[in-house]
């Protein structure tokens, strides 16, 4: 189970599994697995975390951020986020557009959140079932670091 | 009597039992006869045994047939005290013979009577004379005097209340010096929540109860007052029961906000006079405690008020930082300007007394913000009890309560911040003084500019009704005389907190900053605009054509305060045209054309052979405007056109 914040939900704190439910709670759940630290163990106590400059072009809003872990920098990601939409599949091509404009050759195919529910509406979790696929890649590449983007 | 017949008279003897009660369908209930033991019982209790044998006035009341006549007799006779003789009657049916014999006499006096009145010999009847009474009157005097008696009878008993009223609380008055202490704390509690803590009765005057977050405990102790000596006279103000405020909460305080216009040297600061304010004067009626708590009271709120902006004044990022000094905040809403907001608390020492007191200045202390900090402080409290707040979960913090769902619904940022109210106290009231001072600073500037200049005239109607972070004005610039002829140039000034904006008539909306100099200029501009407009409207009155018209001219000198105006006008028959040009510096320059035939000095040439063209307008003469007659601008524009259009004769 991953445990992942977001400062763009400021309050809020998101629990998840691969491939499983992902819950968003208050911020007070960090104290709960706190107190119940004797029930499980937290594994490898590797924290992944991006961090950067938030950008806001009309509608759209890109972050761009460095990868670290611990104290070494594994890579960039990109996120973009278009405020308008909430139906992934009306606007992706969309999105593609503006990716390609300034991402060129490197411009990612669909996430696969958007795979399964084409006209769900999406929502913050799958922002962090996102993050959460690419932190995991990015773990799973040793030394080099690889641009990874979502 | 010897020659009457015998009347027979049937005698009956009444029932024998009496009836006790009538059964509801008619059957009787009969007393039972009393036995004889009965019987002499009733008799004995009728005997008075403390009457002696020599009182003559022993007739009892009312006869009633057996045995008064028995007792009263036994009493006449017996010489000795306390016996009593029966005396045994003859036969049952004496008495009833007797009150039947003397009926008779009376009977038969009343026949023997009537018989010689009926004769009219020897005796008469008369009626007696009098005044004839109308019969409804009689019944009505009866009535009246009935009712006099009743409603004296009435009158007595509500004076005899009354009396004692008025005693028991002349009773009271005397008691008021010794009144009870238990009915005292029964008036404090009628005003103020008071517990019992042990043997300490503590009360509380914070605000925490209407929604106040201060951490100040607020509690007051009541003690009762011993030191009264029963021999000495009573002091008039005495009350047997005293109330001890914390030692912080004494004396008393308020909020002084004020508005300089130079920047106060730096070792200046902290330094404010604490102090001038008389005590507020208290109702008459109520107890001295009740003044004291009173004031303890608006002490706390005002350390209240001071806390929360102190607080705001730290935290909160601004391009001017905000200096907090001691008891005194201050910040600049404008550069050159000053508000500080300090909190004067003077404890009752007499060593503060004798501190001099200044008179603040006019300018000097805002009343309408203080009162506005009270009303935002209360309006915070307020806050707190509502139900947007309460109730909430016992492991909630204090707040909307929409926030408790922020975490598990992930709001944004931008959701956070609409439901939060990001204004504090401080920025609040910071606002109101800006928006007070750049309203007072429009006012002055449009009337120094009214009065120093005299045509046209400005004219300036402020609605009545503001906000606290607007207010409005409607600026008219007319000529005397000319009001609905010249009514081009009206402007709504909304004044708001850091900006005046301006709406003209023909639909430009213009924003002028807090400087005053803008706004003159502005309005300098726009007089002299509506000159040449009014020589417009004047043109159309007058049936002259308006050849040219131009708001911003792009000859001649350069103004420097805008731009100059400029319009032509011809006469009705083409003969002659008048120039204008306006300008807010330059002033205004008139010329007028003439027909050609007029001017004696051009030149002659062979090019015009027709003598019509002589006609046409040539050239200009300038007109000395000064030396014109009238009494504003456009009244001597209006007496130049009627001199340029000959009359037809």
């Amino acid at each position: 189970m991953y445990v992942m914040h977001n400062s763009e939900y400021p309050l809020s704190c998101f629990a998840l599994f691969e491939n499983g439910p992902c819950l968003i709670a208050d911020t007070n759940f960090d104290v709960l697995m706190v107190k119940l630290k004797g029930f499980f163990q937290s594994a490898k106590a590797s924290k992944i975390e991006t961090r950067g400059t938030r950008y806001q072009y009309c509608d759209f809003l890109v972050k761009v951020g460095t990868v670290t872990m611990g104290p070494s920098a594994r890579g960039i990601s990109v996120e973009v986020e278009y405020g308008p939409c909430v139906v992934a599949s009306d606007c992706w091509s969309l999105l593609l557009e503006f990716l390609q404009s300034f991402l060129g050759s490197h411009t990612p195919g669909p996430p696969t959140v958007f795979g399964n529910r084409h006209d769900a509406v999406y929502g913050p979790a799958d922002t962090m079932i996102q993050y959460m696929e690419l932190f995991n890649k990015i773990r799973k590449q040793q030394q080099v670091p690889v641009a990874g983007i979502r | 009597m010897s020659g009457v017949r015998a009347v027979r008279i049937s005698i009956e003897s009444a029932c024998e039992k009496q009836v006790q009660e009538v059964g509801l369908d008619g059957t009787e209930t009969y007393l039972q006869p009393l036995s004889m033991s009965q019987n002499l019982a009733r008799l004995a209790q009728r005997i008075d045994f403390s009457q002696g044998s020599g009182s003559e006035e022993d007739e009892a009341a009312g006869p009633d047939g057996d045995a008064q006549d028995w007792a009263g007799a036994g009493a006449e006779q017996d010489d000795e005290e306390g016996l009593v003789k029966f005396q045994p009657s003859l036969w049952p049916w004496d008495s009833v013979r007797n009150n039947l014999r003397s009926a008779l006499t009376e009977m038969c006096v009343l026949y023997d009577v009537l018989s010689i009145v009926r004769d009219k010999k020897f005796m008469t009847l008369d009626p007696v004379s009098q005044d004839a009474l109308p019969p409804k009157q009689s019944p009505q005097t009866l009535q009246l005097i009935s009712k006099k008696k009743s409603l004296a009878g009435a009158a007595q008993i509500l004076l005899k209340g009354a009396e004692r009223l008025t005693k028991s609380v002349t009773e009271n008055q005397e008691n008021k010096l010794q009144r009870d202490f238990n009915s005292e704390l029964l008036r404090l509690r009628q005003h103020w929540k008071l517990r019992k803590v042990g043997d300490k009765i503590l009360g509380d005057l914070s605000y925490r109860s209407a929604g106040s977050l201060f951490p100040h405990h607020g509690t007051f102790e009541v003690i009762k007052n011993t030191d009264i000596d029963l021999d000495k006279k009573i002091p008039e103000d005495y009350c047997p029961l005293d109330v001890q405020i914390p030692s912080d909460l004494e004396g008393s305080a308020y909020i002084k906000v004020s508005i300089q216009k130079q920047a106060p040297d730096i070792g200046d600061l902290g330094t404010v006079n604490l102090f001038k304010r008389p005590l507020p004067k208290s109702k008459p009626g109520s107890p001295h405690w009740q003044t004291k708590l009173e004031a303890a009271q608006n002490v706390l709120l005002c350390k209240e008020i001071f806390a929360q902006l102190s607080r705001e004044a730290v935290q909160i990022k601004s391009q001017i930082p905000h200096i907090v000094v001691k008891n005194q905040i201050i910040s600049q809403p404008f550069p050159s300007l000053q508000l500080s907001i300090s909190l004067c608390h003077s404890s009752n020492d007499k060593k503060s007394q004798k501190c001099a007191t200044e008179k603040p200045g006019p300018e000097d202390h805002l009343y309408v913000l203080e009162h506005n900090l009270h009303l935002l402080i209360r309006e915070f409290h307020k806050q707190t009890l509502s139900s947007i707040v309460m109730p909430h979960p016992a492991s909630a913090p204090f707040g909307h309560k929409r926030m408790r769902l922020s975490g598990p619904q992930a709001f944004d940022k931008n959701e956070i911040n609409s439901i939060q109210s990001t204004e504090g106290l401080l920025e609040k009231i910071i606002k109101q003084a800006k928006h007070i001072f750049l309203r007072s600073r429009t006012a002055a500037t449009i009337d120094s500019l009214a009065s120093r200049i005299e045509d046209p005239q400005i004219q300036a109607h402020w609605s009545n009704i503001n906000d606290v972070y607007e207010s409005s004005v409607k600026v008219l610039i007319t000529s005397q005389g000319y009001e609905q002829i010249c009514k081009s140039i009206q402007l709504q000034l909304n004044i708001g907190v850091e900006q005046v904006r301006v709406v003209h008539r023909d639909g430009r909306v213009i924003t002028l900053s807090h400087q005053e100099q803008e706004l003159q200029d502005f309005l300098l501009s726009q007089m002299s605009q509506h000159q040449v407009h009014a020589v417009q409207q004047l043109a159309k009155v007058m049936g002259w054509q308006v050849l040219s018209f131009s708001n911003h001219v792009g000859l001649g000198p350069i103004e420097s305060i805008g731009n100059a105006s400029a319009i032509t006008v011809a006469s009705p028959s083409g003969d002659y045209a008048i120039s204008v040009r306006n300008g807010p510096e330059s002033g205004s320059k008139i010329m007028v054309q003439f027909p050609r035939n007029q001017c004696k000095d051009l030149p002659k040439s062979d090019v015009l052979q027709d003598s019509k063209w002589s006609h046409l307008r040539g050239p200009f003469k300038e007109v000395q405007w000064n030396k014109m007659e009238g009494r504003n601008f456009v009244y001597k524009m209006e007496l130049l056109m009627s001199a340029l259009s000959p009359c037809l004769l």
